[in-house]
């Protein structure tokens, strides 16, 4: 570690704040299993609320350029892991292809979270169920960048997500990467303040729709529901080929919602979070059809 | 190694662990008692504080990340005796309240004041929605808030 500073406690370890890429995955790799990625720290300073102990050593990535940086080309943007979520609702705003994430970003937690929490952190937050990007990015079909010493290797936000709570010491998510397209997209969400505001379940849509308003393509995905965030196969199927129409996708949806088995939790019984989603296809498929 | 901060203006020094919540040292070795830990999640906003100009839940800051930082508590908002637009303006308008949520707003709002001078209503309530307040009282708040942006 030659790049950074370091702060030493006796309870609690030490904190690494890393400058560059290349010191945080050292010091990462080097920190083993004992090490984590410290992002915004607005899931790991909450870890004594949740009764968890906190890592004995911590590698700050968020003051590392490479990683706080958006770049918009023309055929995709590409997304620093620990751009915020004010940056990144700030970036997009005039990109309506991504009127989806610009909401995702944008509405959740509270302003002052938002300058903190971090894209990256939103997704690689296993035990965070209610975490809105993660939807907005799967609709969006994000490919994610994973570092380590020995490289960098690409693959799909689905395939990020079954292996995120098993990732190796010392890889680190560095990257978004989402296509552009012409798509209609949009973000739906319930949040409660007896959930403590966050939102109970969460719609995300992108739809391809012709001249004529009939879908010929569809990505739906249902957030904060289950444990993790997936997406709706049979709506997205049901939907294809037909007009665009939000009270029919919220037939279809009430039709399947179904196939949904809501997540435990102390502040709303599991139907309830099944239950509002045809609610929210609707207002998720009005919002698209308006942008 | 020390922990070196700066607050209100001031350079302090702390012995904390790097991850000690910014809030606990401001108030513990500090004694700056107007942020409060209350829910330690970052939704009630009551140990907001400015850092670099921005508000932030203390409760989620390690101390480690605060240094180089301008940390500003709502003791270091007025100069000497006298009291900022904001807090006039609360005053005035009788929207001070029991004082546990209150020092937050106070600092969301100065945060506000400087960098939205054409706020409306909404986008004070959009800047106030980190900040719980238990009284219930927002509406004299917002009002004192709008009341402010006028003079200026």
């Amino acid at each position: 570690m030659t790049a950074g500073t370091l702060a030493q406690g006796e309870a609690t370890g030490t904190f690494y704040i890393a400058s560059s890429l290349a010191a945080a995955l050292d010091a990462l790799n080097d920190y083993g299993p004992e090490g984590a990625a410290f992002a915004g720290g607005t899931w790991i300073m909450r870890a004594p609320i949740r009764h968890q102990p906190l890592k004995t050593r911590h590698v700050a990535i968020g003051k590392i350029p490479e990683l706080t940086e958006i770049r918009i080309g023309t055929d995709a943007i590409e997304i620093g892991a620990a751009v915020t979520h004010a940056a990144l609702a700030s970036a997009l705003a005039d990109l309506p292809d991504f009127a989806v994430l610009t909401a995702a970003a944008g509405r959740s937690a509270n302003p002052a979270i938002r300058s903190l929490a971090t894209i990256g952190g939103n997704l690689a937050t296993s035990d965070f169920s209610a975490a809105d990007c993660v939807p907005a990015l799967l609709c969006l079909d994000a490919q994610i960048e994973v570092s380590s010493r020995s490289g960098r290797e690409r693959m799909s936000l689905e395939a990020f997500l079954t292996q995120r709570s098993t990732l190796a010491p010392g890889r680190l998510l560095t990257k978004i990467v989402v296509q552009r397209s012409r798509h209609k997209t949009a973000h739906a969400r319930l949040p409660l303040r007896k959930a403590g505001d966050y939102p109970v379940a969460i719609v995300s849509l992108s739809f391809d729709v012709d001249t004529a308003n009939y879908v010929r393509a569809a990505r739906i995905a249902i957030g904060s529901v289950e444990t993790v965030a997936r997406r709706w196969d049979r709506l997205e199927a049901a939907l294809l080929d037909r007009p665009l129409a939000p009270a029919r996708a919220a037939d279809v949806a009430a039709e399947l919602a179904g196939e949904f088995v809501g997540r435990e939790s102390v502040e709303v019984p599991p139907w309830y979070r099944v239950s509002v989603l045809p609610r929210l296809v609707r207002r998720a498929t009005a919002a698209a059809l308006g942008a | 190694m020390a922990l070196s901060l700066t607050v209100n203006g001031d350079r302090r020094a702390s012995a904390a662990d790097p991850v000690t919540p910014l809030v606990d040292i401001l108030r513990e070795e500090f004694h700056l008692t107007g942020t409060k830990p209350v829910c330690r999640e970052g939704f009630c906003g009551a140990c907001m504080v400015l850092v670099d100009d921005r508000p932030t839940p203390s409760c989620l800051m390690p101390a480690a990340l605060a240094e180089g930082s301008d940390i500003r508590t709502v003791e270091g908002l007025g100069t000497g005796d006298a009291l900022t637009a904001i807090q006039v303006a609360l005053e005035t308008c009788d929207a001070v309240q029991c004082g546990m949520c209150f020092p937050g707003m106070v600092v969301t709002l100065t945060h506000l004041l400087a960098t939205s001078p054409e706020a409306t209503r909404d986008d004070i309530r959009a800047a106030l929605s980190g900040n719980i307040c238990r009284c219930t009282g927002y509406e004299r708040i917002v009002d004192a808030t709008l009341s402010a942006l006028a003079v200026k």
